[in-house]
């Protein structure tokens, strides 16, 4: 025990206390920082900051005005996302092993933080009255801070001493999820405070009574919690399905469709069409697919393959300005594009089984997409665009980054092209969305659409938004993913091309993973800058996270009184917001170390 | 998975997207072909719409305000909401866009909205230049100021007081031009600071960084009475120092739209003078006020229809929304506001509040 003190003061004095200036910046940053904290803390707790005008807006803050009765929509959303969330990671359990020890340390860390900010924090603090003299008030007296210390130092000697002990044992890391997941949950069930509650009069009840946060929520989130540990099992019990890897990725890849169309259209499905010709066209298209890949190696459809190809192309053309569903308009156009890409792919038994996957998975989507992307919006929203707030925020951020991704891809290849036309095409793009501001584009999608559409004619703003947001971001992926196709030796290209690869597996196999992975922290990077951009969808009339905080609830008057509580709200905001960056880029600095980034 | 699948997927997936994209835009561009709406009216784009669009403030105590769940709620609110119920039928069928008052005009004129209700004052360059119409006032304002008791303001200072100090307001508003012509005619030397959004201005009032706010008077009482500071914030002068007559804007060159939002704030006028309200609207005796009869269609609604509307189209909005007095009391009562003894009042209680007669 001694020895460790002495051992940590020496480590001390050596990292911090080396020398004279580093003992001056030791100690002068020590004091800002001690300072910063306290002057926030003190900023907080003034009684005339009232946190409930944060609180009490949590709705609006998620959701904006989206209809209760469609909250089930987002329940079932973020519910889906939980389980396939507990699938994979049942699934995919690691099996390393995390040591008490380490879980101890960390909750002591934890004792730790609460314990430094509870010593700092000020017992007085200051604040402007409304008649503009300077108020100070006590705002955390001796009993209270002391009500917080005590139980806290014993719960880190607890922690701190367990070490001494010969307790140990170690827990698998996946596990800890739960636990982390679960505390959450069960402070929903358990922490009251002070909630705003209306008498007779319609009048504020002060001093606000003291009730279960956020009491509407706590069924839906238990339920999602069980339902997340129940597929966890599941999850591992599935582990040694052969394809279940696979089938996993896949529900990934469609689950942002299925929330999309889930939450933002209420299609209404006419069975009659359904039956009548969607699946008609569903099974040809599917059948269709199915012959050319079953067919690719046979020698005779080789020695007719252009004129398949041509025939199909023909066909397309035709079939495009025929008065055929749009259904079978696309579906034309996709068998086209597959049938020129399947010849340059798969030949094996196995590389046909994950192409016919491939292809119906895309027939889905394609139909899912068409049924509820082009119908009206069956939601009824009286008052503003169907929703807001962290939910708009993430739809940009998420959905943006899902579409822009490939497009990057896709205009990175292309302007590496070797035929002139698509590096031409794929440069301008490029060079011209970066060239404008996002702002401008945001007005664009907003302002000027809607002065070249006929009146009448309406797009969703949202849905404006988001194809200016993928263009806008897939270019500057495009030019990261570019750096990272500039970083592979000439020796990769001609290494591939030695051993008989197709430009298409080259490019698959043995370029792509290499380019991306050499771009994975400006990926992130970029992402990150996606997610905070989206705030500036504020200035075409979109409320996102921010605008909620910044203009909508410090106007609440009659009853609940925000007026004039702007500042609570932006630091909410600004915490959610570092809450999110910050976790986005320590997650892929694990990602980088585990995949060797920059060390060789 | 294979490796191979998943760059399928990544081609996959930016074709399905790209298709969707296309299939969207041509769907848009088939229904494009069904109607040209090319030289359509107001009223006509509305009703193939569905629901009005109708501009707001981004936020006026008492004017226009969003709840807890997203809701709309305000005195230019319930006239947006008023304006759909004689259009529909269904007051409920509005969608909101909240504007700056810098940006309303342009949105006015861009066609995202159809008609702007939003604190704004009717005057000879926003009527001649813009391209505007106005309707008749719906409140009757005016500019004043407020301050700090402690800084020796009170409710008889003048505009001569408040030299030396900071001003703050919103930008695009005639409250900032009023505000530099008066105090220069005072000779007055301010520091003008104009913000985006007036709530901005408060808070920076709140904070100490400007020592008066200035506006039109009605959003000065509402939040210096939710701000319990009756006796520390004073508004002043005692007569504004301009004219602000609020009401509804919309389009030049579209007289029947203007007409029915006309008409639409004259029947809560009517209604009120009448005493009609949303409560005794089906038991109220129509054979003794023939007027009111005509205007809510009990007999044969010709005017009405002759507008394009329903023949009950003023009798849904009385009886969804309410009169002007009662869509007054409910609104602006709790901040403080009344009628009685204002330019608010009833032309018979000496209010500048009249209707010309539905004949
Ligand atoms: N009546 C004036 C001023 C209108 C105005 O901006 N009023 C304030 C409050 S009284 C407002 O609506 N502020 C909300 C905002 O800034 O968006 C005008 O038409 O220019």
């Amino acid at each position: 025990m001694v020895d460790l003190i002495k051992k940590s003061a020496k480590s001390l004095q050596e990292s911090l206390f080396s020398s004279v200036g580093s003992s001056v910046l030791t100690i002068a940053t020590t004091y800002l920082v001690i300072n910063f904290f306290r002057g926030m803390l003190g900023f907080a707790l003034t009684s005339d900051k009232d946190w409930l005008a944060v609180l009490n807006n949590m709705q609006l803050y998620m959701v904006q005005a989206y209809p209760e009765e469609d909250f089930i929509r987002v329940w079932l959303s973020v519910g889906l996302t939980f389980v396939l969330a507990g699938l994979s990671i049942g699934i995919w359990r690691s099996e390393a092993r995390v040591k008490s020890s380490q879980v101890f340390n960390s909750f002591f860390k934890g004792g730790l933080g609460v314990l430094f900010f509870t010593i700092i924090a000020p017992t007085n603090a200051s604040f402007m009255g409304n008649d503009g003299s300077v108020i100070t008030e006590e705002v955390l007296s001796m009993d209270s801070r002391l009500g917080i210390l005590i139980p806290v130092v014993i719960f880190c000697a607890i922690f701190f001493s367990i070490r001494f002990t010969n307790v140990s044992f170690t827990v698998n890391s996946s596990d800890m999820v739960f636990f982390y997941l679960f505390i959450p949950v069960a402070l929903l069930w358990f922490v009251k405070l002070p909630t705003i509650q209306l008498n007779q009069n319609n009048e504020r009840i002060i001093p606000d009574p003291v009730m279960p946060i956020a009491s509407s929520t706590k069924i839906p989130w238990t339920v999602i919690f069980v339902s997340f540990l129940v597929s966890y099992f599941i999850g591992m019990y599935l582990k040694n399905i052969k394809s279940i890897k696979s089938i996993m990725s896949l529900s990934w890849f469609l689950l942002p469709l299925l929330i999309f169309s889930w939450i933002f259209k209420k299609p209404q499905i006419d069975m009659s069409v359904v039956l009548g010709s969607d699946l008609p066209i569903f099974g040809v298209f599917l059948l269709w697919g199915f012959l050319v890949i079953t067919f690719v190696n046979n020698a005779l459809f080789k020695k007719y393959y252009s004129t398949y190809l041509g025939v199909t192309f023909l066909l397309t053309l035709a079939g495009v300005f025929s008065g055929l569903p749009m259904l079978a308009k696309t579906c034309l156009l996709l068998i086209t594009l597959f049938s020129v890409v399947v010849p340059a792919v798969s030949t094996s038994s196995q590389g046909k089984r994950s192409l016919l996957i491939v292809w119906a998975v895309a027939l889905v989507t394609l139909t899912f997409l068409l049924r509820g992307g082009a119908s009206d919006t069956g939601i009824v929203v009286p008052g503003s665009s169907i929703f807001g707030g962290f939910s708009l925020t993430w739809l940009l951020a998420i959905f943006g980054t899902y579409v822009s991704f490939p497009l990057g891809v896709l205009l990175a290849l292309g302007r590496n092209s070797k035929l002139p036309i698509i590096r031409i095409v794929c440069t301008g793009i490029i060079e011209l969305t970066r060239s404008v501001p996002y702002i401008t584009w945001l007005f664009f999608a907003s302002v000027t659409l809607a002065v070249f559409l006929p009146a009448g004619v309406e797009f969703n703003l949202i849905v404006r938004v988001l194809m200016v947001t993928a263009f806008f971001s897939g270019a500057y992926f495009a030019e990261n993913i570019r750096g990272g196709l500039q970083s592979i030796p000439k020796g990769q290209y001609e290494a591939a091309d030695a051993i008989g690869m197709s430009p298409f597996q080259k490019i698959s196999l043995i370029i792509m993973p290499q380019a991306l992975r050499a771009v994975i922290p400006t990926l992130v990077s970029s992402a990150i800058t996606a997610f905070k951009d989206s705030s500036l969808v504020t200035i075409i009339g979109l409320f996102d996270f921010l605008t909620i905080g910044k203009t909508v609830i410090g106007n609440q008057s009659i009853p609940v009184n925000f007026v004039g509580h702007d500042r609570e709200n932006l630091i909410f905001v600004a915490i959610v917001y570092w809450i999110f960056t910050f976790t986005l880029s320590r997650r892929s600095m694990k990602v980088e170390k585990k995949l060797g980034l920059g060390e060789r | 998975m294979n490796k191979k699948a998943i760059v399928f997927l990544l081609v996959f997936a930016m074709v399905i997207v790209a298709c969707g994209d296309t299939t969207e835009e041509a769907a848009v561009e088939a229904t494009e072909e069904e109607h040209d709406h090319e030289g359509e009216s107001t009223l006509e784009q509305v009703l193939e719409r569905g629901f009005l669009k109708c501009g707001v403030s981004t936020g006026a105590t008492g004017f226009t305000e969003v709840g807890d769940d997203g809701s709309y709620s305000g005195f230019d609110v319930d006239y947006c909401y008023a304006v759909a119920a004689a259009v529909f039928g269904d007051y409920s069928k509005v969608e909101f866009k909240q504007l700056t008052a810098a940006e309303r005009f342009t949105a006015l004129s861009a066609g995202e909205i159809d008609v702007l209700i939003r604190n704004t004052t009717w005057t000879q360059s926003r009527d001649t230049e813009l391209g505007n119409d106005f309707g008749p006032t719906t409140y009757f304002d005016g500019q004043q100021l407020m301050g700090r008791v402690s800084d020796g303001l009170s409710s008889s200072s003048t505009l001569a007081d408040i030299d030396g100090l900071r001003v703050c307001t919103n930008a695009g508003t005639t409250t900032e031009k009023n505000i530099t012509e008066g105090a220069g005619l005072v000779g007055a030397t301010i520091e003008l600071v104009t913000v985006e959004a007036f709530s901005e201005a408060i808070d920076k009032f709140i904070a100490g960084e400007c020592d008066i706010v200035t506006t039109d008077g009605s959003g000065l009482v509402g939040r210096r009475a939710v701000n319990d500071a009756l006796n520390d914030w004073a508004i002043f002068p005692q007569s504004p120092i301009s004219k602000e007559p609020l009401g509804p804007t919309y389009r030049s060159n579209d007289s029947q739209w203007a007409d029915i939002i006309n008409w639409v704030v004259y029947a809560t006028i009517i209604a009120d003078e009448y005493g009609v309200t949303r409560a005794n609207i089906d038991s109220f005796d129509y054979d003794a006020a023939p007027e009111m009869g005509r205007l809510f269609g009990k007999n044969d609604g010709e005017l009405q229809t002759k507008m394009g509307l329903k023949a009950d189209a003023y009798y849904n909005v009385v009886k969804q929304i309410g009169n002007y007095d009662e869509i007054f009391s409910r609104n602006l009562n709790p901040l403080g506001l009344y009628r009685e003894g204002g330019a608010n009042a009833r032309w018979t209680e000496g209010g500048l509040v009249y209707a010309p007669p539905a004949r």
